[in-house]
Parts: structure tokens; sequence; C-alpha cells
């Protein structure tokens, strides 16, 4: 086995291939990671030009998941290439089962990966002291900077692609178990439960980024833009806070495919993707269903029908 | 009451409803208050924040004018959730209005001019408070003559259909154009588009203002043709619609650029709204 | 001329001042700062540089009762204004940016037709400063020229130095209550306060990252609307309004009424943000900012230029909330850059 490549390598080969994607026309779009405002940051690109993929990167602080933007770049006849790590990926396969893009509509580039950085853990980045990842080392440096769901990935390598830019990366077996985070939440008592929930959803801003970053929120009309009936308005209380996030919940349950955007974009850190991963795992017990979006000839579990699903009738 | 202030809407009740179009009604209301209503003072051009208590507000422009005392008048078409409910409602129904919000029709600067309104279905209820207000007695003398181009869809849905037909074309120095954009059977009127028909009466600029409101393909039209028979963009004047909720400056959602349309509009000269960013 | 207040005497003045006003500190709390009321004991979170949320949703809420209309007889509806808080706020910690952006706001809520919800609560707050010790990578007040120790705006005026906190009342208001602490405060004998303003005012200084300049933007913004670069920058936007919840100065808002089905019931007002796609839609379809582009150019022409325009006041004061908090590192610092580069072609 080869060594594996260092973020610098692949962020090569990306311009390379992305190069190349560009001038053959190929691809009229490429939509990847730049370098953000900030060393600890990359934004979400749309190149278009072959000359600007020299902005192209890739390193431990491309956490988004920019399958989404698919959505932003369907031509009839023509196809984007996408930059996606593993968990990223079930976010395309999301897009492809709910008819939001055609598979000859997109090019994927898959990234292994091993985990990402999150940014608030890194308390006022300053330069020289926890710094901005070393692009030449491949070995990841800071396992205590990795998101939560770093911990969990099911998927290091994507489960959908036209071309991977790395090895495969093999799932860490995690100590605790797929769903510890879950169980340890469900053993909690009703009342501390209700207590843990209410903390978290009493900060919630209802600025709807959660919303708006999910690959499974793709409603020409969500629900809770609608007026009438009026599910909930505008007002911030808890109540209506509780049943934004539940109703979303539930909406994309069996769909969500825990990529852990709605998590990560939530100006308050509320551990939403607790939410969806608890229901995956309620899936998982009821009909053996995987994480939506691992397999793409799996279909939600929510939206198919099948003769040993479990029936509390007889 | 309470603290609330210019965000207050007070208690009125809708003393008449006429069906202009098969979605136009124009609604008569007093405020149940006396005093409030000796006191409403709105000019040409304004509008208020009318509310339909458990749905919300909407801006309907005051179509009456001023000079008609003891009640507003407002022509509201079926569009959305607010006014389909008000549409619902029948005379002696209650809902709230708080206004006048807006600037006004520049009535003082156009004194000794002669006018020219140009509009094309509900935009017409804007310009009626000016037309009342300058064919009113008190005022007619300061003014010179008064064309007014009108048109709609067809012949169903003109508005005001009583004042286009019977009152204004009989009061001093006025004349009245009306057209459809398609004729039926019932009409015997012009048929064409406004811009078109602007082009063939053909008013001249000198000292004339001409003021414009109807759907925005429209207006532009109206524009373009005006520019071409040689109006300046100051002798132009237009009323703009776009949403609003507070109708004080406050909420933010009526920006054009820097301006508020509650505020410094609805009503903008042509060289104004060239200034401003096509934002509307 | 600055009073002295001793640290260990600090939590005695927060509590001093919640027995006069209702008191909200900055606290620590699932990794973030916000400003919560004051019970004993509760500490202040010494090492915060700003506050999750900015102070303005004291003086504008996010969700704030309006009225309340009741059917009658004979068709009547009762129409009740909602009566305006009693008691009277203090905040404590409210950073220079911050006291800035209330500056901003205040001629938004005044004007034409003040807003008596608004003014009640400006009214009766108490505002205590406290200057910055060190910036943050997001900080950026200094862009505008905002001096992160004066806490311009406040009633108090605290900065922490090295050995002690100075203490300054700049209002009447300041100057009567800091009169209930005059046992705590001691006066500055020996100049300690001037010695020491010298050297925060240099540790601050010294930890900016990289100041924007945006003194040629608003000229720039004045004479060029359709950019090709906010296409750009908008194609990255989530639509979300996290930037516009987060930020200091603004103060969009939505009015609607709440029945839960029966006749009677409540109006609100409560934030809207401009970056939602159904901000300026209207009944009937038309949208004047139809896509992120609009929506995106329209925010930050607003922050940069608009409020300029209407009030004399920046509409930003470089607290760098957006910028720490946009999902896709929508910075407005690198905006300002940008353009900056965009009129440099121009010439």
């Amino acid at each position: 086995m080869s060594e594996k490549k260092t973020p610098s390598q692949i962020t090569a080969k990306l311009r390379e291939e992305c190069r190349r994607l560009l001038e053959t026309g190929t691809v009229h779009t490429v939509i990847g990671f730049a370098r953000g405002s900030l060393p600890d940051r990359t934004v979400p690109v749309f190149i278009t030009n072959p000359k600007d993929v020299e902005h192209l990167t890739w390193n431990p602080f491309c956490a988004a998941n920019l399958s989404k933007y698919l959505l932003d770049h369907r031509r009839p006849g023509g196809k984007a290439a996408i930059i996606v790590k593993g968990c990223d990926s079930r976010g395309i396969v999301r897009l492809l089962q709910d008819n939001q893009i055609l598979r000859d509509q997109v090019h994927i580039l898959g990234i292994p990966c091993r985990g990402q950085y999150d940014h608030r853990k890194i308390p006022g980045l300053v330069a020289g002291e926890t710094g901005p990842p070393d692009p030449e080392s491949a070995a990841l440096v800071h396992p205590e900077l990795l998101f939560e769901k770093c911990a969990y990935c099911e998927n290091p390598t994507p489960v959908i692609y036209d071309l991977l830019l790395d090895d495969a990366v093999e799932p860490i077996a995690g100590s605790n178990g797929r769903f510890a985070e879950i169980t340890a939440l469900e053993e909690k008592t009703a009342l501390e439960k209700s207590a843990y929930w209410d903390d978290h959803f009493n900060r919630c801003l209802r600025c709807y980024a959660c919303r708006n970053a999910c690959p499974a929120c793709t409603c020409r009309e969500c629900v809770f833009d609608q007026f009438d009936p009026d599910w909930v308005s505008k007002r911030n209380n808890l109540s209506e806070n509780t049943a934004f996030h539940l109703i979303r919940a539930f909406h994309v349950a069996g769909r969500c495919v825990d990529c852990g955007e709605c998590d990560r974009v939530c100006p308050v850190q509320i551990p939403l993707r607790l939410l969806n991963r608890k229901i995956i795992k309620d899936l998982d017990e009821l009909f053996e269903a995987p994480t939506p979006g691992t397999d793409i000839n799996v279909k939600p579990a929510l939206g198919d029908f099948n003769s040993r699903d479990p029936d509390k009738f007889h | 009451m309470g603290n609330n202030g210019p965000l207050l809407p007070h208690p009125a009740m809708i003393t008449k409803i006429v069906d202009e179009t098969g979605d136009v009604r124009t609604f008569q209301v007093v405020f149940d208050d006396p005093a409030r209503m000796e006191n409403f003072s709105n000019k040409p051009g304004q509008v208020a924040q009318l509310s339909v208590f458990g749905l919300g507000e909407a801006t309907i422009s005051i179509t009456s004018s001023p000079t008609r005392r003891g009640l507003l008048e407002f022509s509201v078409k079926k569009v959305g959730r607010l006014t389909t409910a008000l549409h619902q409602l029948e005379e002696g129904c209650r809902i709230g209005i708080r206004g006048p919000y807006g600037n006004h029709f520049p009535y003082d600067q156009m004194v000794g001019r002669d006018i020219l309104f140009i509009g094309g279905g509900i935009g017409l209820a804007p310009l009626r408070s000016l037309i009342d207000f300058i064919l009113a007695e008190e005022n007619r003398q300061r003014y010179g003559t008064v064309d007014i181009i009108y048109g709609a869809r067809s012949a169903d849905d003109l508005c005001f259909k009583n004042d286009i037909m019977e009152r204004w074309p009989t009061a001093p120095r006025t004349v009245v154009h009306t057209t459809v954009d398609r004729g039926d059977r019932s009409w015997n009127g012009h048929v064409g588009f406004v811009p078109s028909y602007l082009e063939e009466i053909n008013p001249e600029p000198e000292n004339r203002i001409a003021i414009t409101c109807g759907p925005p393909i429209m207006i532009k039209f109206v524009l373009q043709v005006l520019e071409k028979m040689g109006y300046t963009d100051q002798q132009i004047i237009t009323t703009l619609e776009l949403k609003m909720k507070c109708g004080i400056g406050k909420c933010g959602r009526c920006n054009i650029g820097s301006s508020f349309v509650c505020l410094d509009g609805p009503v903008f000269t042509l060289a104004q709204l060239k200034q401003m960013p096509p934002e509307f | 001329m600055p009073a002295i207040l001793k640290k260990d005497k600090l939590q005695a003045l927060l509590s001093g001042l919640s027995r006069a006003y209702k008191l909200v500190l900055p606290v620590r709390e699932n990794g973030m700062t916000y400003f919560k009321p004051y019970q004993t004991g509760l500490a202040i979170d010494r090492d915060y540089i700003n506050t999750a949320m900015s102070p303005k949703e004291f003086l504008f809420p996010q969700t704030e009762k309006m009225l309340s209309f009741k059917y009658r007889e004979g068709a009547e509806i009762l129409i009740t204004g909602a009566e305006p808080q009693p008691e009277k706020l203090a905040v404590f910690g409210a950073r220079s940016c911050d006291l800035a952006g209330i500056a901003a706001l205040d001629p938004v809520f005044g004007g034409r037709f003040p807003d008596p919800q608004y003014s009640t609560r400006r009214d009766r707050v108490l505002l205590v400063g406290l200057g910055c010790r060190r910036a943050s990578s997001t900080c950026f007040c200094r862009a505008f020229n905002i001096d992160p120790l004066s806490c311009n705006g406040a009633d108090i005026a605290v900065v922490e130095l090295e050995d002690c906190f100075s203490v300054e009342a700049r209002t009447d208001k300041g100057h009567a209550q800091l009169a209930n602490f005059s046992q705590l405060l001691g006066e500055d004998n020996s100049g300690t306060v001037e010695t020491s303003l010298s050297g925060a005012r240099e540790a601050i200084d010294t930890s900016f990252d990289g100041i924007p300049d945006p003194a040629g933007i608003k000229d720039f913004l004045d004479r060029q609307f359709e950019l090709p670069y906010w296409e750009n920058i908008a194609s990255r936007c989530l639509g979300c309004g996290i930037c516009t919840y987060i930020c200091p100065t603004c103060h969009c808002f939505d009015i609607f009424d709440v029945t839960r089905g029966k006749p009677d019931g409540n109006r609100y007002r409560c934030w809207d943000s401009c970056m939602f796609p159904d901000f300026t839609g209207m009944a009937g379809g038309h949208n004047p900012r139809p896509t992120p582009k609009e929506r995106v150019r329209n925010r930050f022409m607003h922050k940069l230029k608009y409020h300029l325009d209407r009030y004399e006041i920046g509409g930003c004061v470089g607290c760098g909330r957006c910028v720490e908090k946009c999902p896709v590192n929508l910075d407005i610092r690198q905006v300002i850059n940008d353009i900056n580069k965009l009129q440099g072609g121009e010439n």
C-alpha cells in the first residue's frame, strides 16, 4: 500500500484533474474548496475558468458539505464536478435518490477523509500556537480538534465517485459502537432529556441555517415558510423552537444522511445531529436500514415498503 | 391605551363596499372615533396600513381625496392572503387603520400646470386621490387642464367605472381617454394598450406634469413614450408599490438603495428614480 | 476622572447593581459567552472577547408583543397596545463595538416616528461598557474608527487594567449610579489609571490581525451598483439569517398576528432577515430581490453605504460576529478589500 498522500499532494492532484476537466469541457463548473479569510476556514468556490483551479485547496478545514450546491449548477446536458468527502458523498446520493439531480449531471471527485478540524475548538487562533494545519503532514496532528461526528465516521471513503484522489480509508472502529452518543441520551430520564433539549432549543435563533444547509431539505416550499397553515411563526420561544427542530427532524427522517452540516452551521452550537442520529438508530432497529445515502440502491426506509417491515397490528 | 405609538392601528368600520371589477373592491371606512376621523389629514398619494386582525396588515393607498371629509376609501385588489380576507368582509365589519404614511404628490408644485394622468388597472387608485383633489371645487381653479388616460385588460377590469364614464368627463376642463387591451361586444371605445394610446393622443409636454401608475410593464413603456415625446425627468411622476410592513422606515423591508418607499416615497419623480438602484 | 475598583470588588459592584436594576452580564455557557441575568454568585466570564449575541436584544427583543385585539359585541374590536415592561435593565460588559451598534440603531428607532417600545427601554437602560484587552482574529472595530478602550456611548465605562479596573461615569445616569458605590471605588491619586491605560492601549492595538480600510467604499458604491462581484460571493450564501440576527446594527422586523384559531389574539413584532428569499416578496409574486445576488448585495451595501447615507452613522461596527459565524466564511472584511481592489482597477 502506498504512502498516504499529504493534503498538499491531494491539492496538487485536484488542481490538475480539475484543470483537465474544465479545459476539455467535460464539466462546466467545479465546486470545491478554497482558502478562507482565516487560516482555519475554507470557502466554497465555483470555478468555471481552468486558470482559476489554482484557488482549489484541500486541508482538514474542508468541513462543509458542498453537495447541495449542485442544485445551483444543474444544466441540462451539462456536468458539474464536485469535491466530496465520505459524509458529503452520501449527500449526493440523497440528491440523486430525491431526483434533484441526475447522475450524468455530476462528476464526483472523492477524497477519502481522515477527519475534519472543528475551528470552533480552536480558541482565538493565533499564528504560532495551534497554527494552520501543516499542509505537508499526512498525519492528523490534532485529533482533539476533530468534529465529534468524525469519531463515528461510517464512510471515510466516498460511497459514490467518478475518481478517488487518494487511497481508500477504512472506518475507525468506534470503541463504544455506532450509536454510543445516542444510547447515552436515551439513558437519561424524561425530565433530564427535556431539560437537555430545552437548554439547547432556548438558544436557537431560528436562523434556518440548519435547514438551508441540509441536502435532504429541498422542498420548493418549506413547511416552515407556509402561511396557511402557519405552523411556526417568527416568534422565538421554546415551544416554537422545539416544534421547528422536531418537525424538521421527522421531515427528513429516513432521508437524512447524517452529514452533520446542521450541527456545524448552527451559530449557537445546538447538537442537532443527535436528533437525526437517534432517528437513524431507530430505523436501524425497526427496518434494519443502513444510514441513508450509504448505498444508492437502498431506498429511504420510510419511502419504501417491504413485506417484512415490522407490523404490530397482527 | 398602551405604548405602541405609530404602530398601533385604530378601529374603523366598513360603511360601504363597491365591486369595481371581479377582483377589485373599494371599501369606504370610517374611524370609530369621530375625532380621529375628523383629524385624519392625509394628502393625495399617501397610503395607510389596513389591519385584518388575526391575519396582519397590508399597505393600501388612500384612493379618496382629502377634500372628501368623514371617510376614507381604499381600493383593494385580491392578490394574496390578506386582500382575500379583506374581500370576505362585509359592510359593518371592523378593520384597523394606521397612517397616513409616505410622501404625497407634489400638488403645490403642480399649481398652474396641465396635468396628465396615465393609469393602468388598479394603478388608477392612488392617482384618483389626486384627480379628485384637483377637481375639487376649492382647488380646480389653481390647476390647468386635466387629461386622464386609463386602460385595463378588458372592459370588466376597468376600475372606478362611474368616475371614468360620468363624473370626471363632466368636470371642468377635464378629458378622459379610456382604452382596453382587449375589446368585446360590451365595449364601444378605444382598443389598445395604454402606452400606444398615449402615443396616439400625444399630449404635449409644454407646461405639463405627467403622473403614471400601473403594472410595471405598462410603466416601463409609458416612460419610454413620455421620454420620446419630450417630457423631462422632472416632469414625470410615478408612485411605486413595494412590500411594506411598518410604514415608518424601521422594519427595513421597503428600501430601494438608501431610500425607504414608506418614508421617501411612494411618490417619486423619474429624476429621483434614476438616482436609485433599479431594485423595485 | 476615572475611579479605581479593586479586582476583588467587582462581584460587590455587580451585586449592588443587581439591586437597582435587572442586571445582565457576560457568562460562559456551552462554549460561548452570553449575556445572562445576574444571580448571586454568578461569575462573569473573565476571558471573553465578545458575547455571541449583541446587546441589541435588550432594546429590540427578537420577539415582542405589540398589541392584543379582542372582538366584542356588535363587531367592535378592542385594540390594546402592549404595556412597557416595568423593570430597568443594566447591561454590564457592553463592548465599544456594541455600544457603537446601539448608537447606529438609535436614529432608526427614533426619527419622525419614534418607536415607544425601543425608546422606553433605551431611556431606562444602564449601559456599563467594558474596554477590551485584546482583539480576536475576527475583530475589526478599528476600521470604523471605533476605539475598543473608549466605551463611547456607555453610561459607565469600565476598563480592566493590570491590577485594577478603572471606572468612569460618562452620563448623568452613570454619575448617579456610581454615587451609590462610593465605598467600593477609590481615587486614583498616583495616576495608576493613566499609566496602565497606555499599556492596555498598546496591548490591544497590536492584537488586531489585519484591518480593512473602508474609506473609499461608500464613494465607489455610490457609483457602482451592478457589479459582477456580487454574483461571485452570493453564490455560496446559504440564505440563512445568522449574520443579520447576530449583527448589532441589523434592525429588520416582521409584523404579524397570532390567534391560534380564535378570533382574539396578539400582534407581534419579530426579527426578520433581508437574507430570507421572501423578505421582499409581494402578494402576486413580484420580488425585487429574487436571487441571493440581490440580497447579498443589498446587505453589504446597507452596511457599508445605505445606513451611512440615511443616518450619517456607519452600518458596520467591526464586531466580527458575522465573520465568526457565517457557515460559508462570507467575510465583510474580505468584501471591503475586494471592493478596494475593484476600485483600484477602476482607476
